[in-house]
């Protein structure tokens, strides 16, 4: 809470001395809250705020509740270290693991505790082609806007996934110690609407 | 807690009333007294207490038991390693396993036995060319982990059960 007033002192600061607040002034320092769209409104370049709230969203997008599931090989990763997971599954087919191994047969339709499952009814991975894995906030931005890398889907689909999708809803009741994905899921369904709404610029 | 009834090779158990973070493992081994299933790492890296899964669809797959909840088998159909045997009558895949000597100290082998048997049911419905039998028992196999043997003699069981009936295994 002090760093956060330290960070609105200093932009009061900047803006009373006439100079723009720096973008980074809005990634928060805490790595676990989403700033919220209006916080953005001091960048009174329309392109530079879109950027900036993608780049908030980018937090979640880049957590290892997501990218676990968005991985760049045929294996999801594990824990916050990103590790390979283990047992060694494989993505199969359909992305809902291979004939002998199907996700659902150990990830059941909800968090099972005692053994540190995580569980989703639709748990699976990412198609390949959606892969986040080592990829920065702005070349995610750009596959999500790439039709053929995104499903297909417009970006008001892309909101609802983000906004309203269950499985994705799991990031923020990752249950078994596992640190939540930032903020909430309607915060960044905020943001992305907002980002929408500026342009949906990608930061570079 | 949770209500909760199972069919176990053919026969029903429950409804039990089951506390939520009851893993099948021990829902079979402590509740059932069905310890043919065994617990080896309780990460289901291992495969020693994978049972089979019928599903209603006519498909068989197995699952780990440690690290599911019996909860997730509510109102389903497995087979354990208890279930192959009938009227004291080892199963061919079970035989095949004694005479090839697959096994040492046995702890693997339930998983293994499910996991043989849900191919040998895989291969009845939808065969494979020879070309691709050794490959297909290789990836059947594959995560069940056998701290005695070098699974070759597994291999070789489940390779001699198939050819055993090609008209049936292979296409």
């Amino acid at each position: 809470m002090a760093s956060v007033k330290r960070i609105a002192l200093s932009v009061v600061l900047l803006v009373a001395l006439g100079l723009p607040p720096p973008t980074e002034v809005y990634s928060a320092e805490s790595s676990t809250t989403l700033a919220a769209p209006q916080s953005f409104d001091g960048i009174s370049d329309r392109a530079e705020r879109s950027a900036a709230l993608f780049a908030e969203a980018g937090k979640v997008l880049t957590s290892a509740r997501c990218v676990n599931c968005h991985p760049a090989g045929d294996r999801p990763l594990q824990g916050e270290t990103r590790r390979l997971h283990q047992p060694p599954v494989a993505r199969g087919s359909d992305g809902f693991g291979t004939p002998a191994m199907r996700c659902a047969t150990c990830h059941q339709s909800a968090n099972f505790d005692p053994a540190g499952v995580p569980g989703h009814p639709h748990w699976h991975l990412a198609p390949s082609e959606m892969a986040w894995q080592n990829k920065t906030p702005g070349e995610i931005c750009t596959q999500i806007k790439d039709p053929a890398r995104n499903g297909g889907r417009s970006l008001q689909q892309i909101l609802t996934h983000v906004a309203d999708d269950s499985l994705v809803g799991w990031a923020w009741t990752p249950g078994g110690g596992r640190e939540p994905a930032p903020g909430t899921q309607k915060e960044l369904g905020a943001l992305i609407q907002a980002w929408l709404n500026t342009g949906a610029v990608c930061p570079k | 807690m949770t209500e909760m009834s199972v069919t176990i090779n053919g026969k029903a158990y429950g409804p039990f009333e089951i506390r939520d973070t009851l893993s099948m493992n021990d829902f079979l081994r402590e509740h059932l007294g069905l310890t043919g299933t065994k617990f080896g790492c309780g990460l289901a890296q291992c495969l020693s207490c994978a049972v089979i899964i019928d599903n209603p669809d006519g498909t068989s797959h197995t699952s780990p038991t440690c690290v599911v909840p019996a909860a997730g088998f509510a109102g389903k159909s497995i087979r354990t390693i208890e279930g192959h045997a009938q009227n004291g009558q080892l199963s061919l895949l079970q035989k095949a396993f004694v005479e090839h000597f697959a096994f040492q100290c046995g702890y693997c082998t339930p998983g293994f036995v499910n996991e043989g048997q849900v191919l040998l049911e895989r291969l009845a419905k939808t065969p494979v060319a020879r070309a691709e039998l050794d490959t297909t028992i290789r990836e059947a196999l594959d995560g069940h982990l056998c701290r005695c043997t070098g699974y070759v003699k597994y291999h070789e069981a489940m390779r001699d059960v198939i050819l055993a009936d090609p008209n049936r295994y292979l296409s």
